[in-house]
């Protein structure tokens, strides 16, 4: 080896750029950080405070009228029970398979199958909803006409694979020993399954079909097909179509008239406010019950 | 195994208290929304969709209707594509289309019929600092949108509107991106003033638009225009007037420039009085003459659809006969003139063959 | 997997005892009814949109997907400018949107002290919660006349000699506000799965290169970008798959034109957002099925889109647990 002085490490000029890319990187990544949250204030805040004016008592018991004259009072009644309504239905259809699925999927499938079958439930998450809308529209709606069940089907869909996922990876944290030990005392698999595994799941699906109701309750394409025909009056029945707030906030958007962008706005803050506490509520449930089933180990 | 069942009976009661309150929620909205909100009518429900042109006035007859009779009328301004395409498919009891059914799809209604019951104008309407009505010309329209004239402060717009000073300021087209019997209208009147138009896009309820951009909906348009300085669009009179958005003269075949009110559909009305088999009437771009001299050239029927055949003829058939009748006294304030006697003698001809 | 399931003996003899067998048989049944449905669901939309959708592509063949002209009048219909503008759109989405994605989780994972990093993950959710029809309002009445008054001079002013900034934009429905929609819809797709990546990442290999006196950047660059490389390929490519299936967003911002422009500032449209537009107005049944043709295209799309990323899920997945 060379006499040669030992290298400074702290103050040599190749540690002084590297700490300076380090730097900016760290600000660049901070910079995105707030750019995503700045975008968010932004729209959401739009959204508060254009809605906010608009949301009175009319909005929620008034309808629209198209030959409203300027003093006249109108709203989205209509549209806020069709969407409950479209949507009740849809957890309704999808709730129940999704469990069933996620059940079969992870107690009782042979690894193949499971493999198989998992990937169909991904892919299926991947379909676009307009393409799903147009299936829908040309499996029950074309020759037979709209109606809100329609509507709920398609969104059903949408949310099935959410579900099951959902139910899924709850079922895979329930700790083998509850299993094992209810065989052992006698019970059968149905048995087993049913009391002993899905009660400690049933936080894990509340979360889950909360998120996916929450998804779901803004989607607009597949209401575009099966269910816009519908009248201003205040409907319950699912064989007709009912309105919807996702689609009064598109046909509102497009208007020219300033009192129906309003409108919009208002209609937007309630759907986003029901889908940001539904997803904030079942991430908090779902943390405190994760910890809890993990806890017990 | 006391902490187990504990945790166990908090998440049922949790998922229990949650659906209580969302049926509770749903059975107050709906009970709440059906007393405060317009009730469901008990005499009966017929519901249409269609055309966004005669909107305005189908939601003055929706009101008066349900007053004079108690049956409730839904309507949907979807567009005229739109209104075709749910009658052919029986999404609907009736539909609305400016643009009259061609053989197929005649065919592919398999059993339905369409009359003339509304009549208005389409109006040119544009976005600038200038004063209301400018003169405009249809070949100089037709090579706007075409793309071939960009500027506002070109020298032919300029020539026929001599003393108007106008700004130099880029021309944005604006056209009906939907199904829209409006655009089948407006480009049946390119088709008679342009030739390059007719052989290079033609007309229907959607073309191939060499240029500009697209809205949804007469209403659409007229939010874009108000939006966009130096926009031009087309949609019913009515919406150029709700919206307070100016709208220019055309120049008629008689060389006047004329205004889309009632004296100008009046005029153009009588351009065609004989109904063809399936009851067309075609009022675009009227002949010159002395009948004609006050007539503004983009005038149009539009027509109600209906199935030969249908459930709630017993509805449908005294609605478009009080709509063919009463419901006109409520055109005019909407600038929609009152379709003269024979088409009124057709309509009702037509309707008889219509039974459930 | 639940290993009680799948013993030999014990509760598997127990079943065959027969007392219980009515109870597991019935369970058996129906969780695999309904397991099944989620493959059935599959194969029916591939065959009712191929079924509706045969007449037009059984007229224009694979020449459908180069056509550029959408004329009902000629009886033409083609893919070809819907294609380029859903690759504009969802291309210049991802551009932006995964560098800023991947520096997002980044910062949730390297970078923020512990109470920031749940607050900030959990306002990066919230953006993925946004309906879409919602950002298309904020697009519509926000974002389009920003563009138009102020984005959009600035920077045709600076950078006009781009050709993708060539023209001034002068309606607020253009491109360029579909790419930003776009991209502020997937960014949390994007960021949500390399966070769960970057947390993935074996601690001692990332302890190892910081013993070794590496900067926290290099360690990203050096230690959690190479053994994430897959999974960030399957985020992009679920990115993607959103970017190009969004109808209603797109549909309400970016002006509905038939026509392949250089300028981002000119209107424009995609294969969903012409489906949105246009179905329920169409009136002949060429135009009905050529729309149909398009969501078959979508379909395709989407589906080997879809795999593709969960094949790389996969095989990352095993490499790691054999790792």
């Amino acid at each position: 080896m060379s006499a040669a002085p030992a290298p400074d490490l702290f103050r040599s000029e190749r540690i002084r750029r590297r700490r300076a890319v380090n730097l900016i990187v760290e600000l660049l990544a901070t910079g995105a950080a707030l750019l995503a949250v700045g975008v968010l204030v932004i729209v959401v805040g739009s959204v508060a405070k254009r809605g906010a004016g608009a949301l009175n008592w009319d909005f929620f018991t008034k309808t629209p009228d198209f030959a409203a004259l300027p003093g006249q009072p109108t709203g989205a009644a209509n549209a806020i029970v069709g969407t409950l309504v479209i949507v009740g239905l849809a957890v309704l259809m999808a709730l129940p398979v999704g469990i069933l699925t996620a059940i079969y999927l992870n107690e009782l499938a042979p690894r193949r199958v499971a493999n198989v079958l998992t990937l169909a439930l991904d892919v299926l998450n991947g379909i676009p909803a307009i393409v799903l809308g147009i299936f829908v529209f040309v499996l029950f709606v074309n020759g037979h006409g709209q109606a809100a069940w329609k509507a709920s089907f398609a969104l059903a869909v949408l949310m099935l694979p959410l579900v099951a996922r959902a139910t899924q990876e709850v079922l895979a944290l329930v700790p083998d020993s509850f299993r094992e030990a209810s065989l052992a005392l006698g019970a059968a698999k149905w048995r087993t399954t049913l009391s002993v595994v899905l009660p400690q799941t049933v936080g894990g699906i509340v979360t889950g079909a909360t998120l996916a109701t929450a998804r779901i309750a803004g989607e607009t394409a597949p209401l575009l097909f099966t269910s816009s025909l519908a009248g201003n009056a205040v409907g319950h029945d699912p064989r007709e179509p009912l309105s919807s707030l996702p689609l009064f906030i598109f046909t509102s958007a497009e208007q020219a008239d300033p009192k129906l962008h309003e409108q919009a706005w208002a209609a937007a803050l309630v759907l986003i406010g029901f889908v940001l506490l539904a997803s904030l509520i079942a991430r908090a449930f779902a943390a405190r019950s994760r910890r809890r089933l993990t806890g017990e180990l | 195994m006391r902490g187990l069942l504990q945790s166990k009976m908090k998440s049922r009661l949790a998922a229990a208290t949650g659906l209580l309150v969302a049926i509770s929620a749903v059975a107050a909205f709906g009970v709440g929304g059906a007393q405060a909100g317009s009730a469901r009518s008990s005499a009966g429900e017929i519901n249409g969709a269609g055309a966004t042109f005669p909107a305005p006035l189908i939601a003055v007859w929706q009101q008066r209707y349900k007053a004079v009779r108690g049956v409730e009328v839904n309507y949907n301004a979807i567009g005229s594509g739109g209104g075709i395409s749910a009658i052919t498919n029986k999404t609907v009891d009736f539909g609305a289309s400016d643009a009259p059914l061609s053989p197929d799809q005649f065919s592919a209604c398999n059993g339905c019929v369409q009359l003339p019951w509304v009549l208005s104008a389409t109006s040119v309407m544009y976005n600038m600092p200038l004063k209301n009505n400018v003169h405009m010309t249809g070949p100089i329209l037709a090579d706007i949108y075409l793309g071939k004239i960009k500027k506002w402060n070109d020298a032919r717009i300029k020539r026929i509107n001599p003393g108007v000073s106008i700004p130099d300021q880029e021309i944005t087209v604006v056209y009906r991106s939907d199904g829209s019997g409006t655009t089948y209208n407006f480009t049946s009147y390119l088709n008679t003033v342009s030739r390059e138009w007719k052989s290079r896009v033609g007309r229907g309820t959607t073309v191939n638009w060499p240029t500009g951009v697209g809205a949804r909906g007469s209403s659409g348009v007229s939010g874009v225009i108000s939006r966009t300085p130096g926009a031009i669009g087309y949609a019913d009179i009515a919406y150029a007037l709700k919206n307070k958005l100016k709208f220019f003269s055309m120049q008629n075949r008689a060389g006047r420039f004329t205004r889309p009110g009632l004296v100008g559909i009046r005029a153009a009305s009588l351009a065609d009085r004989k109904f063809s088999p399936t009851n067309e009437l075609s009022i675009v771009n009227p002949p010159p003459g002395k009948r004609f001299l006050k007539a503004y050239p983009i005038c149009t029927y539009s027509y109600v659809l209906l199935r030969i055949q249908s459930s709630k003829a017993a509805l449908l058939k005294p609605f478009v006969t009080w709509a063919l009748t009463a419901g006109q006294q409520f055109g005019p304030s909407l600038v929609f003139q009152p379709v003269p006697a024979y088409v009124v003698a057709r309509g009702k001809a037509t309707l008889r063959k219509v039974h459930s | 997997m639940s290993v009680a399931s799948r013993s030999a003996t014990g509760p598997a003899a127990f079943k065959r005892r027969g007392r219980f067998r009515g109870g597991d048989a019935l369970l058996y049944v129906v969780t695999l009814a309904a397991a099944l449905c989620g493959l059935v669901l599959l194969g029916l939309v591939t065959r009712e949109l191929i079924t509706e959708a045969w007449p037009a592509m059984h007229k224009f063949g694979l020449h459908f997907l180069t056509t550029q002209a959408w004329d009902p009048n000629k009886k033409l219909f083609g893919a070809g400018t819907f294609i380029f503008g859903t690759a504009l759109t969802s291309f210049g989405a991802l551009l932006l949107a995964t560098p800023i994605s991947i520096a997002i989780a980044l910062f949730l994972t390297e970078l923020a002290p512990r109470g920031v990093r749940s607050a900030v993950g959990v306002l990066v959710d919230m953006l993925a919660a946004v309906p879409s029809v919602v950002l298309g309002l904020w697009g519509i009445l926000v974002l389009g006349p920003f563009i138009v008054n102020t984005l959009g001079p600035a920077l045709h002013g600076t950078l006009g000699w781009l050709p993708i900034f060539s023209t001034k934009p002068s309606v607020g429905s253009n491109v360029f506000a579909a790419i930003l929609i776009l991209t502020i819809m997937i960014v949390p797709i994007i960021s949500s799965i390399c966070r769960e990546l970057f947390l993935g990442v074996p601690q001692e290999l990332k302890d190892g290169a910081l013993a070794l006196g590496a900067t926290r950047w290099e360690v990203a660059r050096g230690v959690t970008f190479p053994y994430a490389r897959a999974g960030i390929a399957a985020a992009v490519i679920l990115g993607l798959g959103r970017a190009v299936g969004e109808a209603i967003a797109v549909t309400q911002v970016i002006g509905n034109a038939v026509a392949i422009h250089g300028s981002l500032f000119l209107p424009g449209d995609t294969l969903a957002s012409r489906i949105a537009s246009q179905y329920i107005g169409a009136d002949t049944k060429l135009q009905v099925e050529s729309l149909v043709y398009l969501a078959v295209i979508l379909l395709v799309f989407s589906l080997v889109a879809n795999v593709l990323a969960q094949i790389i899920v996969r095989r990352v997945a095993s490499r790691h647990r054999a790792a």
